[in-house]
Parts: C-alpha cells; structure tokens; sequence
C-alpha cells in the first residue's frame, strides 16, 4: 500500500502540497484529480523519489520514501512503474528498444527471454507490429501504450499514471483509458493516476480524491463522487457545468 | 536593478551553478559500476561524424588564411624561404586548437545542451531514473568522454586539411613549391608543441562537454528557454576556450614548450 501523511512540497517562493494525507488501496485504480497546476504530477514525483518533500511521510509497502537512502529509493522504485505526461519515450530508440531498454541496460533478463517478454507486452498493448517504428512515427495515444509496456516491463506492484489522456483526441483517450482498466482488471495492479479528465475518471475509478488548495479535501467511491450531491461532485464537476453554462449562456 | 537585469542575472546564476554541479556530477558517477561502455562507443561514433565536416572545413579555411599572411609578409620582408615554417608553426601550435575549439563548442558542444535539455524537458530523464539508471552515468559520461578522446583526432585531420590547404595557397598564390614551402618547418616544429596542443584539445573536450551536459541536465522552463540556454552554453563555452588558452599561452611562456 502507498500511504501518504501530511505531505508537504514548495519550491521557492511558492508552496505546492500543504498537507497530503491518502491511502493507495491495494489492487484498485485511485484517481486524484484536480485543477491544473494545482500539484498533482508534484506530489506522483515525491511519491517515487523524484521530489522530496519539507515535511510529512509517505511509505510504500511500509518502506518510508522521504529521505530514503539511494539504494532504498532504487528499491522502492523497481515496484513502481510510471507513465509520465507524454510518455517520456527515448527518441532515439525504436518502439522495441525502449520497452526492452530496462531489462537490457540491467542485464536482468537473457537476450531470449528479453524478446519473449517485449513482444508479450507489445501485444497487451496491441502495437507488436510496430515493434521497429521510432516514436516519432506514432500517435499520441500509441506512444502512451508503449510508455505503459515499458513501465510494466518490469512488472511492477504499482503503476502511477500522471494525466495519461492530456492533450490526446477523443478515440486516443478511449484507448488509454480501456487499456487501464484492462490492466486493472486482468492483472490487479494498485494503480494511481492524477488527472483532471472527467470522463476518463468516470470510467476507470474506484477510488477517487480531490487535490484543491494543497490538501486532500474530498475522498469517494466511483459511484458516491459521481452522485449528486457529493463533495466531489459539488467541488470539481458541478464546477465544470456551470462555467460551461456560463460561457454557454455568454455565447 | 530592474526586474529584466535581475532575472538575467538569475538565468546566469543558475546556469553557473548548472555547469558547477556538473564537475561534481561527473566525477562522482565516474568510477562506479556499470560502465556505460555501449553508449561510449555509440558517442565516439557521433562525435566523429558530427565534428569531422566543420573541423576539416575550419582547416581548411585556417591553413589558406595563415598560408596567404605568411606569403604577403615573407614577400614584403623577403624571407619567403620561411613562410611554410611560420604557417605550420602558427597553424599546430595555436590556430587549429583555437579555432576548432570554437567550432567543437558551436557544433558538438550547443548540440549536447539541446539534446539532454530537450530530455530534461520532456521527462526522458525522470524516465531513466524511475528504471533505476542514472543518468549522469548514461547520458553525461560517455558524451564527455567521447569528447576528450576525440577532439585531438579531429584536431588531427583540421591539422592535415590545414597544412594541405597552406601547401596549395602557397604554391597557387606565391608560387612556392611544396618543398620550399616545407624546407624550414622541422627546424620550427618541436615534439613539444604537437604534445601540448593535443592534451590541450582534451582539454577542451573534456570542459566543452561539461559544461554544455550541465547546462541541459539542469535545464528548467520551455522552448524559449531552451534557447537562451542554448546560447548560454555556447557562450560560456566560449569563454572557456579563451580562458584555457590564455593560461596555456601564460604557462608555455614561463615553461619554453613552444620556444624555437
């Protein structure tokens, strides 16, 4: 489980995360959503070690990440996979070497069984066939898949997903979004995504929070956040339909 | 101060701590498990190919641009006998190290600093880490690496571009014949001065590269600021080349490597 207590991050001058509190729950899809900018990818970075928080605790597996020793990060790490925005994939790899790229540059795996378990995840995510294509040559959607493959390669305990649909067209985001909860489904990976995509949150969820003003203020079940009336529902979604009648009326 | 004046000081500060950082960096990572031995061979291959055109070119150009002052003031003095001497002297003693320095620092140097920043701007880096690589060890090392090791060679071929250049100038311009042109050079030329002007091309292989790593590692902001970076490191670079040489003009003036 990945715990998070009174978290706090600030870069100069300006504070992001006032006081984090969450429990990750084992095997379910936490979605945190929220405002742009408001911290969301900060606080994915300090959970994984990226960035480290002023103040507060957050341990994985019982395991504390802030101030952990970089042999302890490393280990903390290698139980997580992440989806940056974007993918973050290596331009100057093929769709192949980038998934195969964490098993290869740590030698943990023969060449053989390298090739079994890249093409065994290039088929999760349906891109076998475009094993040799370099990632420019894909789409917004598809770089995100092989992002996904490259960060199961390891076969992580959890995969953090940091606003997995952002800037992707609508059959895009519905691909992604089906992948994860295929990935939830099929293999019950914890997974934790941040986002502020309504719908996608609607569709992948168990669990979901709302980050507002650096802390945790709404926490609900799929179907309690999305009645009406519900802390998140009030907060974040009925936000969103009255700026749309707003502009809409405006219009 | 106004708010322009004290964010480009900022800029600067950042940038000096960037490249300052960087020297800590590399030395740390240096000497632990594993080596990036793949990456270093891959980088070598780069910065052959990437430095051979301008460095050949830059020899060229240097080697017909000393040929021809040579010429004019070896007629105007009459001590033409000498010209070839002066021009090779000058060209492997200073010109080609300087002046392909500056081009090592514009082409090889400017093309590190966009190429990690764009890594550090687009979370690749974050991605190395998260996979448990570091990477000071596996995007830093083995391009300053290849740097220090290939900068002398191709300081080597702007050298011979520029003494065949020299040749044909001389021998096209002022009608003196390679051999006349040549007959006085080994009198000039001491073992020292190819030593010293090779290490000093390691040299700034090894700062060039540094520095231009450090300044993308660290990079921070979007697609303009990648740029202002971009010009930072070939500036600073620059300035590095100047600071190096002068230090070495200082010292070989008080050790004689270079004396006749």
């Amino acid at each position: 489980m990945i715990r998070a207590h009174g978290v706090r991050f600030a870069f100069p001058g300006r504070t992001v995360l006032e006081d984090i509190s969450i429990d990750i729950e084992e095997s379910l899809t936490t979605v945190i959503v929220g405002r742009s900018g408001i911290g969301k990818s900060v606080f994915l970075k300090c959970i994984v070690g990226l960035l480290r928080p002023q103040a507060g605790s957050i341990t994985i597996d019982g395991q504390e990440v802030v101030g952990a020793t970089r042999q302890d990060t490393l280990a903390i790490r290698k139980r997580i996979g992440m989806l940056f925005q974007e993918g973050a994939l290596f331009d100057s790899m093929s769709v192949y070497e980038n998934v195969a790229f964490p098993l290869a540059y740590h030698r943990s795996a023969s060449a053989h069984e390298i090739d079994k378990r890249v093409n065994a995840y290039l088929d999760l995510v349906g891109l076998r066939e475009y094993a040799r294509a370099m990632p420019q040559e894909l789409s917004g959607g598809m770089k995100r898949k092989v992002a996904v493959a490259r960060a199961m390669i390891l076969e992580p305990h959890y995969l953090l997903y940091d606003e997995p649909t952002a800037g992707l067209d609508p059959s895009s985001s519905a691909v992604v979004e089906s992948m994860i909860r295929r990935l939830q489904r099929e293999r019950a990976i914890t997974q934790l995504v941040v986002t502020h995509d309504i719908d996608l949150t609607r569709y992948i969820a168990d669990r979901i929070a709302l980050l507002e003003d650096g802390r945790i203020s709404a926490r609900a079940g799929r179907e309690e956040a999305f009645a009406e009336p519900s802390a998140i529902y009030d907060h974040f979604i009925e936000n969103r339909e009255r700026i749309r009648a707003e502009n809409g009326s405006q219009g | 101060m106004s708010h322009a004046q004290s964010e480009s000081a900022r800029e600067w500060r950042h940038a000096g701590a960037s490249t300052a950082s960087m020297y800590g960096n590399f030395f740390f990572w240096l000497f632990r498990e594993p080596f990036p031995t793949r990456q270093l061979g891959q980088q070598i291959v780069r910065v052959m190919l990437e430095g051979f055109g301008i460095l050949a070119v830059s020899g060229v150009v240097e080697g017909a641009m000393f040929a021809w002052l040579a010429g004019w003031y070896g007629m105007k003095f009459s001590v033409i006998n000498w010209a070839g001497a002066a021009t090779l002297y000058l060209l492997l003693s200073a010109a080609t190290t300087l002046f392909g320095a500056m081009m090592f620092a514009a082409k090889i140097g400017t093309a590190f600093t966009v190429e990690i920043g764009s890594m550090q701007m687009s979370g690749q880096l974050d991605a190395l880490r998260l996979m448990a690589v570091e990477p000071t060890q596996y995007i830093v090392i083995p391009r300053v690496l290849a740097s220090i090791l290939c900068f002398p060679i191709l300081k080597a071929i702007s050298d011979a571009c520029a003494i065949g250049s020299s040749i044909v100038l001389a021998r096209l311009w002022f009608d003196i014949s390679a051999p006349i042109f040549l007959q006085h050079a080994l009198l000039v030329l001491r073992s020292t001065i190819l030593t010293t002007s090779y290490i000093r091309c390691s040299l700034h292989g090894f700062f060039i590269s540094i520095n231009a790593c450090g300044l993308g590692f660290y990079f921070q902001g979007g697609a303009i600021e990648l740029g202002k970076t971009t010009t930072k490191s070939i500036v600073i670079n620059l300035i590095c080349v100047l600071v190096i040489d002068t230090v070495y003009g200082v010292m070989d003036s008080v050790f004689g490597w270079s004396t006749v």
